[in-house]
């Protein structure tokens, strides 16, 4: 049986936000970043809370509309990242501190780029039958 | 069969963009337990892997798991796992019957040989040749010998595939058994539960289609990642336990207050299932959140393993006996109440 009930949520808090010094000094020195699972971890709602209170907010804020809702913001410290994914059924299915310049997920992907410039042709043959 | 087709051209055809394949990834790592570094990892390979086929054969069961696993497709991510499988044969779901269908069973064998998935719910009744369940004139244990030589990995879903389960239950009349007591030098995947979580399957597919190979397994064959802690463990009423507050009966204070429910039979502490985290019916619940302790479902043996209502300490349930001894009053009240009624309208 596995107890945690020694861990408090200041301990918990303390211990994540040295983890993400960690990871952010590897991203300044060594160009990695990396990310924890808030999930994976015995984490109370109230933890939660209190660790999502001391990040802060940043500059960035984004909603991402794929398979469900994700909403992705800068925290208080640059290249850190508060990340919620959710299904189309609204659930929770991923909450993470994300390290890194900008998140993985926001890039745009190559195949799915050739397949925007696929449509092209036949996005312009409809904009030129309008303003003919 | 298998498609020519990759998974990502599949699902770019069907207007899902890579960003929601790497998004299916980072809750598929998450739920495997797996480092985050490793989503775009997983994304990458299962865009370029091929759909993998899936046989998927009923014995002794009471279609449960299957009914399960389908209700959880809709509308959550999870159904994107269905653009990763070809289901070539599942008896209640395909159109096919009869010779038709036997012809199917072959066809997909001869066609995925050495690296079709077979997936197994229901146990396997061998007492007296196993004459107690059969499709179409042949025994579930002939089936299973056959199918299972030239499959890649056995999944048992469900407990009954997994230990016996209901069917094994005392006194076992069928001479019940599980995939793993009839069925070796294959890998062997247990997910048990009475129904298994639907997310587990979900996590072993991805995970083999991703990576190759199997999650990691505990010693009873079911993957780590959902079965390695109890429902104790990650249960929200555990810190009442700690605590020591229990709740002595289904509705007292206690009760009311969400104190541990342990001393009411609850099984948590000794049994090794991923409910308390994934939850149920798209994660809205699971049945101590309900107000009902854990019958121990996904545990060997569970059905003859003693009251649902009796405490691991041995005590049996004071909750379950004030419940009795109201339900009782209630039947004398009720009785009393018909009587008085009876003797009024004669």
């Amino acid at each position: 049986m596995t107890d945690f009930s020694f861990l408090t949520d200041d301990k918990l808090v303390e211990a994540l936000l040295m983890e993400v010094a960690g990871l952010l000094r590897g991203l300044i020195d060594r160009d990695e970043g990396g990310s924890i699972d808030l999930r994976g971890l015995p984490l109370s709602p109230s933890c939660i809370e209190t660790l999502d209170r001391c990040l802060g907010q940043g500059e960035i804020s984004v909603v991402l509309d794929a398979a469900g809702r994700s909403e992705i913001r800068e925290t208080s410290l640059p290249g850190v990242w508060w990340t919620k994914h959710a299904d189309g059924a609204g659930r929770v299915i991923a909450l993470l501190i994300e390290v890194a310049v900008t998140p993985a997920i926001l890039r745009a992907d190559l195949a799915d780029m050739k397949r925007g410039l696929d449509r092209m042709p036949a996005l312009l043959a409809k904009t030129a039958g309008r303003t003919s | 069969m298998e498609s020519a087709e990759t998974l990502g051209e599949v699902l770019g055809r069907r207007g899902f963009g890579r960003r929601s394949l790497l998004k299916f990834a980072i809750a598929m790592t998450s739920s495997l337990a797996l480092p985050p570094a490793l989503a775009p990892v997983m994304a990458a390979n299962l865009a370029k892997a091929k759909r993998r086929s899936v046989i998927w054969l009923s014995f002794q069961e009471c279609t449960g798991c299957l009914e399960t696993l389908l209700r959880s497709s809709s509308p959550s991510i999870e159904a994107l796992i269905f653009d990763f499988v070809s289901l070539d044969y599942q008896e209640s779901l395909m159109a096919a019957a009869g010779a038709d269908a036997e012809r199917t069973l072959r066809e997909a064998v001869a066609a995925n040989k050495g690296e079709y998935l077979l997936a197994i719910d229901g146990s396997i009744p061998v007492k007296d040749g196993g004459v107690y369940s059969m499709t179409g004139g042949r025994s579930n244990l002939g089936m299973l010998s056959e199918i299972a030589a030239d499959a890649k990995a056995v999944l048992a879903i469900g407990t009954c595939a997994a230990y016996g389960g209901i069917p094994k239950a005392y006194p076992n009349p069928t001479g019940a058994a599980g995939v793993e007591d009839l069925i070796s030098g294959k890998p062997i995947v247990n997910i048990p539960g009475c129904p298994p979580v639907p997310e587990v399957l979900s996590g072993v597919l991805v995970h083999f289609i991703s990576f190759g190979h199997l999650p990691e397994l505990d010693d009873r064959k079911r993957p780590l990642a959902y079965f390695g802690t109890t429902i104790h463990d990650q249960c929200y009423r555990r810190p009442f336990y700690d605590q020591g507050k229990f709740a002595k009966s289904f509705d007292d204070e206690g009760a009311r207050q969400g104190w541990c429910l342990f001393e009411l039979g609850c099984k948590g502490p000794v049994t090794h299932n991923a409910c308390a985290s994934l939850k149920w019916n798209g994660g809205t619940s699971f049945p101590i959140e309900s107000g009902h302790g854990c019958i121990g479902c996904s545990e060997p043996d569970f059905w003859d393993a003693g009251s649902f209502y009796t405490s691991l300490a041995g005590g049996s349930s004071a909750g379950w006996r004030n419940t009795g001894i109201a339900l009782g009053v209630g039947v004398a009240g009720g009785l009393a109440a018909a009587l008085s009624g009876r003797r009024k309208s004669t």
